[in-house]
């Protein structure tokens, strides 16, 4: 199968500081992809660069075989690469029901728009209770189904998780977790970057160690790891 | 009995013209996050483009409206000009402050080059006069008090029941998310402006009708729409529209019971106690948000 996704060395950052080395990946190969390693090392400036929000400095980004680097985050949202960001900031003086409408914007999700709905309410039914809620109003783990929700009115191809489950509960996080195991087994490939490496675990079938703006160590299907394995690469020898 | 409907009627007036100003002030800060300080310049312009159509024949009804569609896309080419290249930097407020009033000199004094320093007038809405309540009032200004809110309300029905206004509210709240559900961020930056320019111009319309116009008639104006948005709070429309009409009714009690002479003085006095108890204005509440 071919991979959905594959960086090729790309050098990314902002103004002088490069935080992104000839950094290589692929996704979609043997399913659901998760990156970890310390804060500040360049998970986020790599989906940023991904989603088109970075222009990375060199390197090439392939999506199903075509190269996105330079097209436009609309360009890139229109072809199905849907990026969550970290944070669920969201737009906090919108209704749920507004930024589902957003979701389907693209011409490409637009007449899945009900169809979609149907899914996320489908998913997370805690939101139609408060379909017409302020964003702003809503709770973290709330916040982040809105968020999840919205990408996935974007009817995406390839859906892109920053940091899901950063600052909710752990009996959220579980809740959340098997909605986003739904959404993979739906068809949807996800690339997941986490710091809950037992959220990733379950989750993914393929790991990247980020560190140093670097993949450090790539673990493939079958490589089993053991918890206290990842601790030892996450902390140095 | 006549004092009242002076006053009321003032303000009315008065407030119309502010809150159309000013909206447009608001729309262009809670979507862009800029203060657009050729404002006032685009309401001149479309008062004189106005003109110049109505010089060249046109029948005012027909004139009026393409000088506010000109104006949209005056707006959009001087948002593309100095505000988009800006974008990004870390001190876009002052430098587009700066970028925006160099704009707006640059445009009044090609007004002065083009059509002299001469005062015109443009016809009004409505012709003639009638009387309410013992007080004479023009049907012109009837018509402003009237159309106003009638703008007002579809431009809130825009940004609240339609996609693309779904689009602007969202790009005012978060411009990274709003790029991550693929709307054309640069797009919609061009129409907050095109949007405020044509009802700056349509302002403008609105003013050369009942008083001479000059290149430098924004200016007045530009002041007090930024009164009124500092006033009413930034963070909203709807804030700056409700503060427009106070400080219009406030204007014409003031000058009723103390003379034009004090007004000024007294409206920023109003103003410097609201920056001392309410700095964030009194409607606004604390987030950048439309409607």
């Amino acid at each position: 199968m071919n991979p959905i996704l594959s960086v090729e060395g790309v050098t990314a950052g902002y103004g002088r500081v490069t935080v992104l080395h000839d950094i290589s990946l692929e996704a979609g190969r043997f399913g659901n992809v998760g990156l970890f390693g310390p804060n500040g090392h360049g998970k986020t400036t790599l989906l940023r660069a991904i989603s088109g929000l970075l222009q990375p400095k060199s390197g090439r980004i392939l999506f199903d075989g075509q190269d996105i680097v330079g097209h436009s985050a609309r360009a890139i949202v229109g072809a199905g690469l849907i990026h969550v960001p970290q944070g669920n900031r969201l737009f906090p003086d919108l209704s749920i029901a507004d930024c589902m409408a957003l979701g389907a914007y693209s011409p490409r999700a637009r007449p899945h728009e009900a169809e979609n709905r149907e899914k996320v309410v489908r998913l997370f039914p805690k939101l139609a209770e408060r379909w017409r809620q302020r964003v702003r109003t809503l709770s973290g783990g709330e916040r982040q189904m809105v968020s999840i929700g919205t990408a996935l009115m974007s009817h995406p191809r390839l859906l892109i998780l920053d940091e899901p489950t950063l600052g909710l509960a752990p009996k959220i996080k579980d809740e959340l977790c098997a909605s986003v195991m739904d959404i993979s087994r739906g068809g949807v490939p996800l690339i997941v970057v986490e710091q809950d490496i037992e959220f990733l675990l379950e989750l993914t079938q393929q790991l990247y160690l980020v560190n140093h703006g670097a993949v450090a160590t790539e673990i493939k299907p079958g490589e089993s790891l053991d918890h206290g394995e990842i601790m030892s690469m996450y902390f140095g020898h | 009995m006549s004092a009242l409907a002076e006053i009321l009627f003032g303000g009315l007036f008065q407030g119309s013209l502010y809150a159309m100003m000013a909206v447009g002030l608001a729309l262009v800060w809670t979507t862009i996050g800029v203060f657009n300080f050729s404002h006032g310049v685009f309401m001149m312009l479309g008062a004189y483009i106005a003109w110049q159509l109505v010089e060249l024949g046109l029948p005012a009804m027909i004139a009026f409206p393409i000088a506010v569609v000109v104006m949209a896309g005056v707006g959009w080419i001087l948002q593309a000009s100095v505000v988009r290249p800006l974008i990004g930097r870390p001190n876009i407020v002052l430098v587009v402050v700066i970028t925006t009033l160099a704009a707006g000199s640059l445009i009044e004094n090609g007004a002065l080059t083009i059509w002299g320093p001469r005062s015109k007038q443009i016809p009004a809405l409505i012709a003639g006069n009638t009387t309410i309540g013992g007080v004479g009032v023009s049907l012109h200004q009837i018509a402003i008090i009237v159309i106003t809110p009638l703008i007002l309300a579809a431009l809130w029905m825009f940004l609240n029941r339609t996609r693309l206004g779904l689009a602007l509210r969202a790009v005012a709240q978060n411009e990274d998310a709003s790029h991550l559900v693929g709307l054309n961020v640069t797009a919609l930056y061009g129409l907050a402006f095109a949007i405020a320019a044509s009802l700056a111009g349509l302002a403008g319309i609105f003013m050369g009708g009942y008083r001479f116009m000059s290149p430098v008639m924004g200016s007045d104006p530009l002041l007090k729409a930024l009164i009124v948005v500092v006033f009413g709070g930034i963070s909203s429309i709807s804030g700056p529209i409700f503060a427009a009409y106070l400080i219009g009714f406030f204007e014409a009690a003031c000058s009723y019971y103390f003379g034009l002479y004090w007004t000024p003085a007294l409206l920023f006095g109003v103003l410097i106690l609201t920056l001392m108890v309410r700095p964030e204005g009194i409607f606004a509440s604390r987030s950048r948000g439309l409607a």
